[in-house]
Formats: C-alpha cells, structure tokens, sequence
C-alpha cells in the first residue's frame, strides 16, 4: 500500500506525455511517467531481451524503497552507446526516470537517468544515448 | 554478319532482364523503420465480433519472447534489430538478429508438404513478381499474436500472412498483410523498411530467461 502511494504520487507530480514504444504499451502505461530522486544502484544486468537496473530510494516517509527499471536488450543499448558498464552496485544517482508498470509493482520502463556528475542518459526513443554535462 | 550477332545479342539481353527481374537483396540492413514500428493506427484496425473479444481478453504473456523464443510469424515482421538476406538458387534465406530468428523462403516453387506441422515459423514460399519479392507463410502457430499491443492471431488454417519486398536503391520495403478472417475484418497490414548497411553487423542475440518476464 506504501508502495502504491509513493508511485500515485510520483505520476501525480511528474506526468508527462512520453513516446509509445512496440512493446510497451502491454506492460506500461507510456502516457504516465514516474520519477525518483536520490537514488542507489543495487543491482545492474544488461542482457536480452531485455536489460535491469534495480535501485533504492528514500521515499517521503524516511522508508527505503526498492525499484527495478527495464532497459533495453543489451543490443540496443550498446549500439546506442549505453554499455554495461554504466550502472555499479553503490552508485549514486540524481533522478530515474521512466513510465509506470500497469500492474502497479515498483516497476518502470527507464526513459532517463541523470548521473551524479550530471550526465543524461537517456535510455529509449530515437535521441538514446549519453549527453556529457558541460564541463 | 554483324547485324545478326546484335540481334543476337539483343535477344539474349531481353532473355537475361526477364530471367533475372528478380531484385538483389543480398547483404546486412539497418532497421528504420516508420513511427509504431510501421504497426496501423490501432483505432483503424477493424476486428471481427471474435477479433475483438480476444483483444479484449489479450494477456501480454502470450509473447513467445517472453519465454526467450523467437517472435514468429506475424509478431516478429518487423524488429528493431538488422537482418541479413541471402539469396541462394532456391530459397531466400532472412536471418534476423532479434532472437536468432530464421526464415527460409522457398522459391523454387515447391509448396508446404502434407506432414508440416503450424509452428511460430510456419512454412515459407515466394516468387517473384518483376522485382518484387512476394512471400506467402502458411501453418502458422496459434501460440503467437499479430503485435504486442493487444492484436490477436487465430493461427488456424484460414490464417496466412503475405509479404511484399522489394528494394529501390538502398532502401528496402516490406508490406505485410495478416490474413486472420476469424479475428479480422480486413488484412492487418504493417510496413516495414531498411537501409542497406553493408559494414553493419549481426550480433549474437542470447536470450536470459529470468529476464524475459515482466513484474
């Protein structure tokens, strides 16, 4: 119930138009978006069909919550330039961003994710890749 | 003398362009495909009474991608990933990145044989029609559907795909019509282009189970 809350509010708070993707739309609800600040990679796998990045967050009432994040296939990414060696257990990140699970799980399809030095990843759609912050 | 060796030779041109209309196709492609991976506008799609029940119903894990195996035929038509083409004497073989997938074309006009069972691959023949390549798939599995956004694929005897390929400079084109009178009105068609990559790569394509599913 704690969980559902936090994601409510996300998509309440960070609602925005994201572009539909082939296989999504099962799973996602693309027109919805979710976002978490502050976050701690726990886990990272690139692999098919799809890839994950699990993190920690904590949530509004001092509690830490555990997300997953779809990426995708290892194939993709790496001819996007998003290699496996982007995300390491303990990393810290600024913000993840993505579209909601229908099912209603900390799930999300990953759209962006902002690094700690400030680099943008942005995981799907035509403009994947990494954006290096201005030095 | 010399007037007769040309008609000759203009005879044996003519021969040589009808006998050899069929398009070169041969090489690795890069997917650029048109927006919703060249899937119809969904609102335009008309479903039969039945069609539109089983959308109603439809359970994403149906994918047989989900369970690591290729996508098949219609669902996989059309990827986001490079394929190659091969054109041998007898067949045209497309071999797809996305899950290995394989499909051999036959067209030396054989046709399905009495014992091919319906499978996610089905059974493949083409011919050639001036330099349009024209694929029709048959014995198709019902385990599969038509794209992952909820259409449905009965699989059964009625249902057949038609493929169209062809290739004007260095972009290939792929129009697909689903055949499915149970589920469908009118043909569900997709379309579907590439362009010619002749340093791209096919990579290996694993598939990890434990990550096929969805939360």
């Amino acid at each position: 119930m704690r969980k559902l809350r936090v994601l409510s509010l996300s998509v309440l708070l960070f609602a925005v138009p994201v572009a539909a993707h082939h296989s999504g739309v099962a799973y996602f609800d693309l027109d919805a978006s979710v976002e978490h600040t502050d976050v701690t990679v726990v886990a990272y796998d690139l692999v098919n069909p799809h890839g994950r990045l699990v993190y920690t967050f904590t949530a509004a009432d001092g509690t830490e919550v555990e997300w997953s994040g779809e990426m995708p296939s290892a194939n993709n990414a790496r001819r996007r330039g998003l290699g496996g060696e982007m995300f390491k257990p303990g990393d810290r990140l600024r913000s993840v961003m993505g579209s909601p699970a229908r099912s209603g799980s900390n799930f999300m399809r990953l759209e962006r994710v902002v690094f700690a030095n400030g680099d943008v990843a942005q995981i799907a759609g035509p403009n994947a890749g990494i954006t290096r912050a201005a030095q | 003398m010399r007037s007769g060796s040309l008609t000759l030779a203009a005879a044996a041109f003519l021969f040589a362009s009808s006998a050899g209309a069929q398009a070169d196709f041969e090489g690795i492609w890069r997917p650029t495909h048109p927006p919703r991976m060249g899937q119809p506008d969904p609102a335009t799609v008309r479903l039969t009474p039945a069609g539109q029940a089983e959308y109603e119903a439809f359970s994403p894990e149906k994918d047989p991608t989900l369970r690591c195996l290729m996508p098949g035929i219609p669902l996989g038509l059309v990827d986001p990933y490079p394929i190659e083409i091969v054109q041998q004497d007898h067949q045209v073989l497309i071999l797809y990145e996305h899950f290995h997938q394989v499909r051999r074309v036959f067209t030396d006009g054989r046709t399905a044989p009495d014992h091919w069972v319906p499978s996610l691959i089905g059974y493949s023949t083409g011919e050639w029609d001036g330099g349009t390549l024209v694929v029709t798939t048959t014995h198709l599995s019902p385990d599969n559907y038509t794209w992952t956004a909820g259409f449905p694929f009965s699989g059964n005897e009625n249902a057949y795909v038609v493929e169209q390929w062809s290739r004007n400079g260095d972009v290939l084109t792929m129009r697909g019509e689903v055949h499915d009178p149970t589920y469908y009105e009118e043909p569900y068609v997709v379309n579907a282009r590439w362009e010619f990559d002749p340093d791209g790569e096919i990579w290996e394509y694993e598939c990890i189970p434990e990550f096929a599913g969805v939360e």
